[in-house]
């Protein structure tokens, strides 16, 4: 007979938890938390890490450390005796309630939550059985006191992260969801992990977070084996190990709670405190809050060591954690890391290195202009005028490549809402779902009865209770009929497909690195989004499918990275053929929303007909704009020279397409994102 | 009536993914293993097969959490079945069963209620009791959760395991239902490279990784199709044969099931363990991990009570390719070794 000999079980089958004090390395990330034990007030600690680096280990085995606090015995939402302004209604109603001490919780919200469980909602079995409204504390109650912890953070839904950002600034939990209106008193400190490789997190909830700290994995060989050492040690006798580390854990949790009695006595001199708003003020921080986190972290660090004022020392000690997130130039990097960026780099020349190359730009444009207009008039003139580019980078015809150029933090790319049903999932565009996930938005009637809308259902049902009645059973009787169901709404990945210009013309000094580069960026952006994307790429005199829709991104990297340039520009045929393609996905999945981003100079050359392939792509273009379900937007790649064609604008004008000029995709320009939204 | 399954060791080659997935049923602390190959290279049947060569556990009867004896507590409340928690109170044993380790398959298109559980609805508008539906995650626990195509798993339903595989409990918060159980299981997974990657985070959940393709050789094609024809003929008459092989291979699997506590690794091994992880640039320290648990198990499983270095290359194998670090878009190694040269 075998049991895991792996495992060993624990009454209750919650396995032990690795010691705090037991977890070597990661000072920063571990001194961060305990500041953040010693004064809650210093708002949360994010750590931000590769995975495997003990970020969750490190939150679970606070837990055991944190202070004992006296609470109301049996009140659901943890009211302290000490603060009877917070109290909730039933601690009001009974001030000389029993307490008890207990430990300060650390509460885990998982990622499926619902909205109902965090804030609180309506309590089923209580309900139906009493007849009358009986309300559950959520999370967020259960966290009052204590520290709400949240694994992955980054993943979170939205409508979960501002209910949460509402509560901790507030410090009060306000309900008004499904008739019910009610308040509690909700003080936590937020502790989230997040491995950025998985996406970033929005500013404003990163500005929320306290401290900050990066971890990564150590790089000492003995410390490592030592590390594994422990782990394997742990593994095999839990129990051994726990009580092995009983003591330092016992100190630490003693040293924890003399810190965190002395730190509200602490005075900060004023030498101090100018120091703290010139550190600030220097690095360049946006609004205030970094000046009082820093400032409760020095005290906080000050009772740690036993001083009875917070010194420079203490406040250099805590600095990185409190404005490493908080910089304004140093945006919290993409996860993989893009190429570093050329010293001088401003946003006035994002394209340095073609600088000294002005001179001949403009006159090779004054070319092309030339070359352009014969172009309009006969049909046969172009190859000529094709000739042009590949005199600057080498032979005629002849295939080039070109590497990767630098990649950036892409702007949102929304399609505009609708209201249809879609199953899938992603972090794109708001959609209504049929799947029971998402915000419940209101409800409706009939249904299955599966994705109930209890609060709708009850009043529903509310007006037919006098006849239906009966002796024992239910207090409230529900029929079918009563039966109400959510609808909700969530965000979806979506299909992108890129229409990429490889013709010669892009080819001309470097315009086709900036133009991957620029690509590149935007997959990224797609695998964070958990997109599918298909890549077409015309030149010469056709267009062709590189990559058929897939959700492989590496793929779609890989191809962008040899797609070979060179040829002339059948813009036509590529913009026929992405929109085969798109309709032919419509056809498989009549509820997509495809997103159309072509890259291009705007320029053509090739026709599919007879006549001038300028005009007709414009006129296939306006065709195709005329189609509701495709969302186009048109990426300018031609240089912001002297003389500019803006033919890609006017094809954005004929698509209908939202337009961009490369640099213009880069999130930084925070004024054109909000710009373009309301648009 | 069940369909009787092509036996796992009638499958030609693949030892790679053979020997991990054997490793990952003696050391469930492995946490699974992700198998990525082209389609038709025997990833399912592999997967599908061990039922043969499954270790038993002992479970509480009937019990929808498969908890073990030592297990009963939280997740016992809100649980329907009255009978075992009396006994409990009534500070009795609960009834015992023997059986197999379950392998539970989840299904590509499965809502995260399936999975984590929910509310049990008309229970709660007939009787106004709340009760718990144990989703898949409760009946995995303790055993092996599959999942075929794991890359095309809808983003959601992959937080909730990573959720549940990092803690080793399943937390559900959802739909006026506040409710937690252990769900520690062997996440196995296969998957087409082509159809796109894994999460990083998810990727990185797998103790083990292994890569499969086609039989190179001529042989082992012709003896791939002799196999699987014998067996489309006479499913029964074909796994007899194997029968003895089968249960060969369970006894080895049971043998290393107690060895494993015992087996000791020797110091310089786990500094070479770490030189390795740092030569080929593995994020975190969680490879260190698995790769000093995944060489001892290995060990155990060839009879051995102390770790020897080759071990640990065969383990490197199986525990390194999916956390090197990579460029942005870059593919999955198959083979760290060379890295490791190159990076000299």
């Amino acid at each position: 007979m075998k049991k895991d000999p792996c495992i060993r079980e624990r009454p209750g089958g919650i396995p032990p938890v690795f010691p705090f004090s037991a977890i070597l390395g990661q000072d920063p990330m571990k001194l961060a938390l305990i500041l953040n034990a010693i004064e809650p007030r210093v708002g949360g600690v994010l750590i931000r890490g590769e995975k495997g680096t003990a970020k969750s280990t490190a939150v679970r085995g606070l837990a055991a450390l944190l202070p004992r606090g006296a609470v109301h015995r049996g009140c659901p939402f943890n009211c302290s005796p000490h603060h009877p302004r917070e109290w909730c209604s039933s601690c009001l109603d009974r001030p000389s309630r029993a307490t008890e001490k207990r430990r300060a919780p650390v509460v885990t919200l998982p990622l499926n939550a619902t909205e109902d469980r965090v804030l609180g909602g309506i309590d089923f079995s209580a309900t139906l059985r009493r007849g009358s409204r009986v309300f559950q504390p959520g999370l967020l109650a259960r966290a009052h006191g204590g520290i709400l912890y949240v694994d992955e953070v980054n993943l979170l839904d939205d409508h979960l992260v501002d209910i949460i950002l509402d509560a901790a600034v507030s410090g009060e939990n306000v309900i008004e969801r499904e008739g019910t209106a009610f308040r509690h008193a909700s003080c936590f400190s937020l502790v989230g992990t997040m491995n950025p490789e998985e996406g970033s997190l929005r500013p404003q909830l990163l500005d929320r977070f306290g401290l900050c700290v990066e971890v990564e994995s150590e790089r000492d060989v003995s410390l490592r084996v030592e590390l594994v050492e422990r782990r394997g040690e742990f593994d095999r006798d839990p129990e051994a190990f726990l009580e092995r580390f009983a003591q330092d854990e016992a100190r630490l949790a003693h040293h924890l709670a003399r810190a965190r009695e002395v730190v509200a006595s602490l005075k900060v001199r004023g030498s101090v405190r100018n120091y703290i708003g010139e550190l600030t003020q220097s690095q360049n921080v946006a609004g205030h809050r970094a000046d009082l986190v820093m400032e409760r972290a020095a005290c906080a660090h000050a009772a740690w060591n036993g001083k009875r004022h917070p010194e420079v020392e203490d406040v250099l000690a805590v600095a990185e954690m409190v404005l490493c997130h908080r910089r304004r130039e140093a945006l919290p990097p993409p996860p993989p890391p893009p190429p570093p960026p050329p010293p001088t780099e401003d946003h006035e020349e994002p394209q340095e290195p073609q600088e000294p190359s002005r001179e001949p730009e403009q006159e090779s444009g004054r070319e092309e202009e030339q070359g352009e207009s014969h172009g309009g008039e006969r049909g046969g003139g172009e190859d000529s005028r094709e000739e042009e580019p590949p005199n600057h980078d080498g032979g005629q015809g002849q295939d080039q490549h070109f590497e990767v150029g630098e990649t950036f933090a892409v702007k949102k790319l929304v399609p505009p809402d609708d209201r249809l049903l879609r199953r899938g999932s992603g972090r794109r565009s708001r959609t209504r779902t049929s799947q029971k996930q998402g915000r419940y938005v209101r409800s409706r009637m009939g249904g299955s009865g599966c994705d109930l809308a209890l609060d709708a259902t009850l009043r529903a049902a509310a007006v037919h209770q006098k006849k239906r009645r009966r002796d024992g059973g239910a207090t409230i009787v529900i029929e079918p009929g009563d039966w109400r169901q959510k609808v909700r709404e969530k965000r979806v990945g979506c299909f992108i497909l890129f229409v990429v210009d490889a013709s010669g013309s892009m080819g001309a000094r470097g315009r086709m690195g900036a133009s991957k580069g620029a690509i590149m960026s935007l997959l990224l952006d797609a695998y964070q989004k958990r997109d599918r994307v298909a890549l077409v790429a015309f030149r010469r005199r056709e267009a062709e499918v590189l990559l058929p829709p897939t959700s492989s991104i590496e793929l779609a990297a890989r191809l962008l990275s040899e797609m070979p340039v060179g040829g002339r520009t059948p813009l036509s045929a590529g913009l026929s053929k992405a929109y085969e393609m798109v309709r032919t996905r419509l056809r498989h999945e009549p509820n997509l929303r495809p997103l159309v981003v072509v890259i291009t100079d705007g320029k053509s050359n090739v026709a599919l007909g007879q006549g001038s392939p300028r005009d007709e792509a414009l006129r296939i273009a306006a065709r195709m704009g005329e189609d509701p379900r495709v969302h186009w937007i048109v990426v300018d790649t031609e240089e912001p020279g002297i003389v500019r064609f803006d033919l890609a604008g006017r094809l954005a004008g004929a698509l209908g397409a939202e337009y961009f000029r490369i640099d213009g995709l880069r999130a930084t320009d925070l004024v054109n994102v909000v710009k373009g939204h309301t648009a | 009536m069940k369909k009787t399954q092509y036996p796992f060791v009638a499958i030609v080659g693949q030892e790679r993914m053979k020997t991990g997935l054997i490793l990952t049923l003696i050391n469930p602390t492995l946490s699974g293993i992700l198998i990525r190959g082209e389609k038709g290279t025997a990833k399912s049947t592999a997967v599908r097969g061990l039922a043969d060569v499954l270790p038993w556990i002992e479970v509480i009867r009937d019990c929808p959490f498969q908890l073990a004896p030592s297990e009963p507590g939280e997740a016992c409340e809100g649980c329907s079945r009255h009978g075992c928690r009396e006994r409990l109170q009534a500070g009795e044993p609960p009834e015992l069963s023997r059986r197999k380790v379950s392998v539970v398959e989840l299904p590509v298109g499965a809502t995260e209620d399936r999975v984590v559980g929910s509310l049990d609805l008309e229970h709660a508008l007939k009787e106004g009791e709340k009760h718990f539906e144990p989703g898949l995650l409760a009946s995995a626990h303790r055993g092996i959760l599959y999942v075929d195509e794991v890359n095309l798993l809808d983003d959601h339903v992959v937080d909730v395991l990573l959720d549940s595989a990092a803690m080793g409990v399943c937390t559900v918060e959802r739909e006026g239902v506040s409710h937690s159980h252990p769900a520690r299981f062997t996440l196995v997974g296969t998957m087409n490279p082509e159809e796109g990657e894994l999460r990083p985070q998810l990727l990185d959940r797998f103790g083990l990784c292994a890569t499969v393709r086609g039989a190179e050789s001529l042989e082992e094609r012709v003896l791939v199709m002799e196999r699987r024809v014998a067996f489309d003929e006479d499913p029964g008459a074909f796994s007899g044969q194997w029968l003895k092989e089968s249960e060969k291979l369970a006894r080895t699997m049971e043998r290393a099931l107690e060895l494993y506590p015992l087996v000791t690794i020797d110091r310089s091994l786990l500094e070479e363990i770490a030189r390795y992880c740092m030569e080929v640039g593995v994020d975190g320290h969680r490879g260190d991990i698995i790769l000093m648990k995944t060489a001892k198990t290995l060990a155990a499983f060839h009879g051995h009570r102390e770790v020897a270095p080759h071990h640990v290359e065969e383990a490197a194998q199986l525990v390194l390719p999916h956390r090197v670090r990579r460029q942005p878009m870059q593919d999955i190694l198959e083979d760290v070794s060379n890295l490791r040269t190159a990076g000299r």
